[in-house]
């Protein structure tokens, strides 16, 4: 595979703030990359600074395997879609969406055709001469999406494109972001603060926290194999139990810290006596009948959805189980737990990091 | 009756006073001067007249006799100019200079900020200032412009009837410049950042996002200050009065400094008043096209 886009040992400071720390990604041509965390964790600094909007202090920025670092925005030939949308008001749908041909000096027939080619593929056919004051906000995002899909770039960026939306639409239009990114064969980034966007879209999902990158890979190896416990509290919905606990003299279980000591079961050795922090994913755990389980809480809260029961128990640190065996637990009742050895996440109990 | 009562203290009632109030106001001190005038524009004013509404109706006998004069051309082209340059002058330098400081360097605010000093001052004390800028044989200006070698010989701004105009129209575009710029500074700004990065991304390079995303969102943001800078202009007394009071020979005059001239100079008000009318209509124009132009605005 070909990279598209490529970082190595970027850094960025503002005065002495130092916003991305020693960043080092390749996204491979047409794959779709999720930046991902939250707020001021420099994931929108680093995508401007891939759209030339910001300049990275040190580091090296390829795209398409030109040196970048100091080429003016209007010449990397990459497009992006705005949080804001940033439609130009004065300008009808048809003049938004051939506005860089225009720039270019392409013919009017030339435009005509470009436009008429794009909006029927983003369903904008019949608003082409509407100004954007006049569409809703869905409407918008696909005017957004289609000035940059007209221009056939390098790379699509995208800066949070959907948090402006309605959740109902929200899903809709997560969906056809991707099918558009397959039919295009494009290569994209993805800036975003929900986790549940990133997983569902990306082919790629990048964990940032104050500038660093925490961890990258395939979602799926981010839900399994959480690198620390930062990202196994970022990653998954709703967030992963943390419980304090030691591992116990056989070095093969660990006996937790929540009330009553308890004993959960892991499948690999780790050092006898360690204090360490349990993960316990909330629909890992399983409610069981009385004397099946390992281990057992009171009852604090619980929320039916329909679909799944929230458990919440009444310890601290609260521990949150999904139930979809709709069973009849109330609260104050006990709730007794078994999850599988393979499911338990351990880490260490200062660094975070998974043992 | 109590209805109606409640109605002043709580419901229609209430709106309609409070919009009677600033009515009426401007009914009786800018209304009503202005009928009168119209009114005296048609009439026959002399000095012992002038206490009476009564007075003999000549039809358009003042406005006859106001073209018939050999001044009134050369003084209608005065203002023409006057107000064409004046307005281009302190909207292309207000212009520049709102994009200056829209950069937003260190200390921007402030010193824009200080540019306002000019608008503060009171339009006499502008003009004694610029007397001595434009004095013929000690003026600033003329040093510069002789030291730079762009003139042999003096200019003498204020008597030569070809640069008297002049000298007041450098003055007035000084005095109105800020006001420009501020007005101008707050339309860039309104302009969100993010469409100006859109459109760099888009290919765009300096002089075409100025062309195509500042000007036309501008739009009705220079509309509203050409429209009142044509307002402003026509009321500029206080630099003719200052500088040049309308002469040598009527060369600098313009129509708001003759009116003032012919009625409580020459006391002929019947005259006087006919050229207010005239500038009534002018500014009148310009009113329509200020509210037109605050009133489409394009935004988001």
């Amino acid at each position: 595979m070909t990279l598209q886009i490529e970082l190595s040992g970027v850094n960025k400071y503002y005065g002495a703030f130092h916003a991305l720390k020693n960043i080092d990604l390749a996204i491979e041509k047409g794959s779709f990359v999720a930046l991902v965390g939250p707020s001021g964790c420099g994931k929108s600094t680093l995508l401007r600074s891939l759209a030339g909007l910001e300049s990275i202090s040190t580091g090296d920025l390829r795209i398409a395997g030109d040196l970048m670092n100091s080429v003016p925005p209007r010449k990397r030939d990459v497009a992006m879609v705005f949080q804001t949308y940033a439609l130009y008001p004065h300008m009808t749908v048809e003049q938004n969406l051939t506005y860089s041909l225009r720039i270019r000096g392409a013919s009017k027939a030339e435009m005509k055709k470009a436009a008429a080619e794009v909006a029927a593929t983003t369903g904008l056919s019949a608003l082409l001469g509407r100004y954007p004051r006049e569409l809703s906000g869905g409407q918008r995002q696909r005017v957004a999406m289609s000035r940059a899909i007209i221009r056939n770039p390098k790379a699509f960026l995208f800066d949070e494109p959907l948090s402006n939306l309605d959740a109902a639409l929200r899903v809709h239009m997560r969906k056809e972001i991707r099918m558009l990114h397959d039919r295009l064969g494009a290569t994209s980034v993805y800036v975003t603060h929900d986790q549940i966007e990133a997983m569902t879209m990306a082919d790629h999902v990048v964990v940032m926290r104050d500038g660093i990158i925490e961890q990258q890979g395939r979602p799926l190896d981010l839900y399994d194999r959480p690198a620390n416990k930062f990202v196994a509290g970022f990653i998954g919905s709703p967030a992963m139990n943390f419980i304090p606990a030691t591992v116990g003299a056989d070095g093969l279980s660990l006996v937790t810290h929540v009330g009553e000591p308890q004993t959960i079961v892991l499948d690999r050795a780790l050092d006898p006596g360690r204090t360490v922090t349990a993960g316990l994913r909330p629909e890992h755990l399983h409610a069981v009948d009385a004397g099946q389980g390992t281990f057992r809480f009171p009852v604090g809260i619980v929320e039916t959805t329909g679909s799944a029961t929230y458990i919440s128990t009444a310890t601290a640190p609260e521990i949150t189980i999904v139930d979809t065996a709709r069973r009849s637990i109330r609260a104050g009742d006990v709730v007794e737990l078994s999850i599988r050895p393979s499911d338990v996440h351990v880490f260490d109990a200062d660094t975070g990091i998974r043992l | 009756m109590k209805r109606l009562l409640s109605s002043i203290t709580d419901g229609k009632g209430f709106d309609i006073a409070l919009v009677a109030f600033p009515l009426g106001y401007l009914f009786l001190m800018s209304g009503l001067p202005l009928l009168y005038n119209v009114v005296m524009s048609f009439q026959e004013v002399d000095m012992f007249s002038l206490g009476s509404f009564w007075r003999p109706f000549v039809g358009l006998k003042n406005y006859r006799d106001l073209f018939a004069q050999p001044e009134t051309l050369p003084i209608l082209y005065n203002t023409g100019i006057f107000v064409a340059a004046s307005i281009a002058g302190q909207f292309l330098l207000g212009f520049g200079l709102a994009l200056f400081f829209w950069t937003n360097f260190p200390g921007a605010s402030w010193l824009r900020g200080l540019f306002l000093v000019s608008w503060v001052m009171p339009g006499l004390v502008v003009g004694a200032i610029w007397n001595w800028i434009l004095s013929g044989d000690f003026g600033v200006l003329n040093f510069l412009l002789r030291e730079t070698g762009i003139i042999d010989g003096n200019i003498f701004w204020r008597s030569d009837p070809n640069f008297s105009l002049w000298a007041v129209i450098i003055a007035n575009i000084w005095l109105g410049m800020a006001f420009n710029m501020i007005l101008l500074s707050v339309g860039l700004s309104a302009i969100p950042k993010d469409l100006y990065e859109a459109a760099e991304l888009d290919g765009a390079n300096a002089f075409q996002r100025f062309w195509t995303i500042t000007l036309p969102m501008m739009r009705s943001t220079i509309g509203a200050i050409i429209s009142l800078g044509l307002i402003f202009t026509l009321q500029q007394f206080d630099l003719f009065a200052a500088i040049t009071s309308g002469g040598p020979n009527n060369s600098s005059n313009v129509t708001q400094y003759w009116a003032w001239d012919l009625s409580f100079r020459q006391y002929d008000f019947a005259k006087g008043a006919t050229i207010s009318v005239i500038m009534i209509v002018f500014v009148m124009f310009a009113s329509v096209v200020y509210v037109r132009s605050t009133r489409h605005e394009v935004r988001g």
